[in-house]
């Protein structure tokens, strides 16, 4: 067997990714979400958003970003896109447009927020 | 049609009804009296519709209204309400006989059925009058209790007040009652199906009547014709992945070109009614081409079998788990014993069935799709569902819900019905049958296993070598996950040195395993603790002797190398059951000859609280009419989630337990933190409370006053984040399986007193003794409803239970837990504060189903020297392991 389809193959215990990111090693799930959102910082946000393909981070990418960690933060949970849209005061399409990735998979990704877990 | 008049809870009413109209159907669709609960397809099964017709405890799925002219009819809507109830109802809260709730309105009917002529009922007529009374929760023990005080009551002995804790007691260590419990005794708690929907549409699923197909051509023509009908959905009409994704994305919402287990959903009908809708579906016209069916992880993971996914290969999971050097260990062994089991796919068995609504709220673009549903992780479902559909602005709401069990991490009929009710912009409702509802949910996995286990001369374990195959069935929901916890607690109580296993995942085309009570560790307990039996036979040690003497201790390691820091009070347990155990021993000596024999088994386990990586999150506010608010997912669908977090809370705070509310069933105001499942909520959820609770109590004292004003007034902030997460954090390096593991650990030993006989291989648990130390008690009636409930379950799944897709149907079929089959349970406690425990506690949902099948086993074995390795020990089985025959696991 080809040692990637063999390592494909080991179970990863509840899926979690350990990546070196700005000299830390921090957990991601198998999409590339955060395990644990206190492990985000600024410096690694910016890495991550280089690596996404975002040459350019302008003041509204951190407006974005931020607002998804306070909502986080206060309210133990993602918002939905029409909380996002409210709170930051822009179009969803404009939103979708901001990230690679569109809101979920770039914004949320990026903020550090984690997918809601399955099973322990 | 017929003119019938019958009183119903006092008032009189004239129905004009079909000669067909069953009882539960006029009380329930007609009267919109829900707590005439249907859980058996109307087969008289599960008792969930008892209500009394002219004094008589009567099933209402099975009474046709046309003969009852003149009748009169008492639902327990006509006993009493939450601000008025009947002496009945009160003895149920206070007995703690409420878990779920599903079958408590058709339980405290058959009681009052009973005591209007019997006040003074013995313990066997309460199960005769109970025959027809089905419960998955309690164990019944708690049930036959409350029959009892009700009888007091009634007879004026005692009055609830007597029995009902004092306001002023105190909020931890005592079984102030759970907040839901009235209101399901009083039939207003709402579960999925009572939910009234004026103008809903029903939904029938087309399901594959082929276990592994594929899917040529679907017709839905002659189907759309027909009366009633408003459309059909395939897997074309769903706008998003169509997958329900845990772990890997295997699993459509409606089947797109194949079928890989018995019951696939292939297409949706819905309809004005849910005949129109059943009708329907049986004329939408499917056309497969039958495809190999792989039945076993043997011939799924031979060479050259069909790939049941083409993106996954059939052994789709591995993990070794290596410590020390097991070989050599092994060789070095003074005693071993080696031997394969196996354990059955079966079902978890939740009263209700699989029952969703969905609906639109508001318009337009901006329409929140909201989904009404079973799952005890709503966050989760939410996101899964909205990837699945395409549909980003949907809100997740749990109703109360019959029976959880593991079965309702998963998402089942929610997916459907929120689908069809985006397809045509309506309200939908989905109510499968329990055939159905058997058909489309996960399953406990089938393991197939075989352990070596080698000891020293002096009776230490040394080595620990095999594999445990889990059977996936055709869909990967947590099945790594579930492995995993399975090797996490691999040598449970004891500490073994050197240890070689090897985990296994492997698809096949059985229905699709999940989690279950346990999740992983009561299969592999089934195997560790009978291998544990036979190599103290083989040293000749006395099993409880041998078991203390093998306990893992503080600072030794556990199977993954995780070194335990925390305390490890098996030893004590040992002592504290050793009583009862020499009591049962000499009881049983006298049957060791003759067709009756009886016998005593043990099982142990320690069961692991806290997985690394876990976090847990929830939110406590101070309202303006001072009372505190808890938000988090965490509803309680019966194990005790919301007694413990009230009580928990009204003890940090000191304040009464009415000023405490919880906000836990929606996804709109609550945190997500994870699957509300069994154990793992005192610890983490309960954990995360108090670090809440915590902080609002610190800005209270600072201010001086528990007041929302006073705190406003001061500036402090009136809502906190509580949090907790476990200290170790890291996986299990894949390739040894070695790493941090659970943080903290329920310990118990069981005992079983079982008789066989030995002409008809039938196998009767006496009873349960149940030594248990998980921590602090906070509600010992909850905390005893776990452990019963769980042993009961155990027992149907060592003795009885067995999930066989096409043939388990029903009840009947599935050999449900009576409470004819119920046993005396004692339960010994211990409460050894836990270092991060909540307030010291861990939780007991799934501890007893762990360790109780092999300890029946054990029991078997000792009445009557056969050892049953292929569970469960039906009378069959039991006679050819008499009769000598070949081990059919070997």
């Amino acid at each position: 067997m080809p040692q990637d389809a063999e390592r494909a193959q080991l179970a990863s215990d509840l899926g979690r990714e350990a990546r070196l990111v700005a000299g830390r090693e921090i957990y991601f799930d198998r999409e590339g979400f955060f395990w644990e959102a206190d492990d985000w910082d600024e410096e690694i946000a910016i890495v991550l958003l280089r690596e996404s393909g975002l040459a350019e981070l302008t003041e509204t990418h951190w407006k974005v970003l931020r607002y998804f960690r306070e909502y986080y933060f206060y309210h133990g949970r993602a918002p939905l896109n029409r909380q996002l849209k409210e709170g930051i005061g822009l179009s969803l399409q404009v939103l979708e447009s901001l990230f690679p990735g569109g809101i979920r998979k770039g914004a949320r990704r990026l903020a550090g927020l984690p997918n809601p877990k399955s099973c322990f | 049609m017929q003119k019938v008049s019958l009183k119903i809870n006092g008032r009189w009413k004239q129905v004009v009804a079909d000669s067909d109209l069953l009882l539960i159907d006029l009380l329930r669709e007609r009267h919109k009296l829900t707590s005439v609960k249907q859980g058996c397809d109307r087969k008289g099964q599960c008792g969930g519709c008892t209500v009394v017709v002219n004094g008589k405890a009567v099933l209402a799925c099975v009474t046709k209204v046309a003969r009852l002219e003149g009748a009169e009819i008492i639902t327990v809507e006509g006993l009493g309400t939450p601000d008025n109830p009947h002496l009945i109802q009160e003895a149920f809260v206070l007995s703690g006989a409420i878990q779920c709730g599903y079958c408590t309105p058709g339980m405290i009917m058959a009681a009052k059925a009973l005591l209007d002529t019997n006040p003074n009922p013995t313990t066997e007529q309460i199960k005769a009058a109970f025959r027809h009374n089905l419960c998955r929760c309690t164990g019944y023990v708690s049930i036959i209790t409350a029959v009892k005080l009700a009888g007091r009551f009634l007879r004026g002995e005692l009055k609830p007040d007597d029995v009902r804790p004092k306001p002023d007691a105190p909020k931890i260590g005592v079984s102030h009652p759970r907040p839901t419990a009235m209101i399901k005794a009083c039939g207003t708690a709402e579960f999925t199906a009572d939910i009234d929907m004026p103008g809903a549409l029903e939904l029938a699923a087309v399901r594959s009547p082929h276990i592994h197909a594929r899917i040529k051509r679907i017709d839905s023509s002659a189907a759309e014709a027909m009366p009633g009908v408003v459309g059909i959905i395939t897997a074309k009409d769903i706008r998003g992945t169509n997958r329900l994704k845990t772990r890997v994305p295997d699993r459509p919402v409606l089947c797109e070109d194949t079928v890989r287990q018995l019951g696939d959903p292939v297409a949706a009908v819905v309809a004005c009614t849910q005949e129109q809708a059943l009708a329907a579906a049986a004329a939408v016209r499917v056309e497969y081409e039958p495809l190999p069916v792989l039945s076993s992880p043997q011939a799924a993971a031979a060479p050259g079998a069909y790939q049941i996914h083409s993106a996954w290969p059939n052994l789709c999971f591995q993990q070794p788990l290596i410590k020390g050097d097991a070989e050599q260990a092994m060789a070095a062994a003074a005693a071993v014993v080696e031997a394969r089991f196996k354990t059955q796919i079966n079902h978890q068995a939740p009263l209700e069935p699989e029952a969703s609504v969905a609906y639109l709220e508001g318009e337009g673009e901006d329409a929140i799709l909201v989904v009404i549903g079973r799952s005890i992780n709503i966050h989760a479902a939410l996101a899964t569902l909205q990837e699945a559909l395409g549909y980003e602005n949907m809100r997740y709401e749990e109703a109360f819900s019959g029976g959880q069990f593991g079965i309702k991490l998963e998402i089942t009929t929610e997916a459907i019905a929120a689908a069809a009710a985006l397809r045509f912009q309506r309200p939908v409702r989905y109510i499968p049958s329990l055939a159905e509802s058997m058909l489309l949910t996960n399953k406990r996995h089938a393991y197939h296993m075989h352990l070596k286990l080698g000891a020293d001369a002096t009776g230490k374990m040394m080595a620990l070598t095999g594999e445990l195959v889990e059977d996936n069935g055709a869909y990967n929901s947590n099945a790594d996950v579930l492995l995993g916890r399975a090797l996490h607690m691999l040598t449970s109580s004891y500490y073994v040195p050197n240890i070689k296993v090897l985990g296994q995942v492997v698809y096949t085309n059985n229905p699709y395993g999940s989690s279950a009570r346990g999740a992983g560790p009561p299969q592999a307990h089934y195997a560790l603790e009978c291998t544990v039996d036979m190599l103290a036979e083989k040293l000749g040690i006395d099993p409880l002797e041998f078991r203390k003497r093998n306990s893992l201790a503080t600072g030794q390691t556990k199977a993954t190398s995780h070194m335990v820091t925390d305390v490890w009070p098996f030893p004590e347990l040992c002592d504290a059951i050793r009583p009862a155990y020499e009591q049962a021993k000499q009881r049983c000596a006298t049957y060791r000859s003759g067709p009756i024999r009886r016998g005593v088994g043990l099982g142990a386990a320690a069961f692991g609280i806290g997985r690394p990586g876990d976090k847990g999150t929830l939110a406590v506010e101070l309202d303006p009419d001072d009372c505190v608010m808890l938000h988090g997912a965490v509803a309680d669908p019966g194990e005790g989630n919301d007694a413990m977090l009230a009580q928990l809370a009204a003890e940090v705070l000191q304040v009464p337990l009415d000023r405490i509310r919880l906000s836990t069933r929606s996804t709109e105001d609550t945190t997500a933190s994870g699957p509300a499942a069994g154990s793992r909520i005192t610890y983490m959820m309960g954990g995360a409370a108090l670090h809440g609770l915590q902080q609002l109590k610190r800005a209270m004292d600072e201010v001086g006053s528990k007041s929302y004003a006073a705190l406003k007034a001061a500036g402090k902030p009136t809502r906190y984040m509580g949090e907790k997460s476990t200290v170790m954090t890291a996986p299990l390096d894949p390739k040894t399986g070695q790493g941090p593991s659970f943080e903290s650990d329920v310990h118990a030993i069981q005992m079983a007193e079982v008789e066989v006989n030995t002409e008809t291989g039938e196998v009767r648990v006496l009873r349960m003794v149940t030594a248990v130390d998980a921590g602090p008690i906070i509600n010992p009636q909850a905390f005893a409803g776990q452990l019963e409930g769980g042993a009961d379950m155990g027992v149907g799944y060592a003795l009885r239970e067995e999930y066989i897709a096409g043939t388990t149907k029903d009840w009947h079929t599935f050999k449900f837990p009576t409470m004819q089959t119920a046993f005396d349970s004692e339960i010994i406690t211990r409460e050894t504060p836990r270092a991060r425990g909540t307030l010291g506690a861990t939780g007991v949902g799934e501890m007893t189903m762990v360790s109780t099948a092999p300890t029946v086993i054990n029991a078997i074995k000792d009445a009557c020297g056969v050892w049953i390795y292929d569970l469960p020990a039906t009378p069959a089985k039991v006679k050819a392991a008499l009769a000598g025959r070949a081990n059919p696991v070997a």
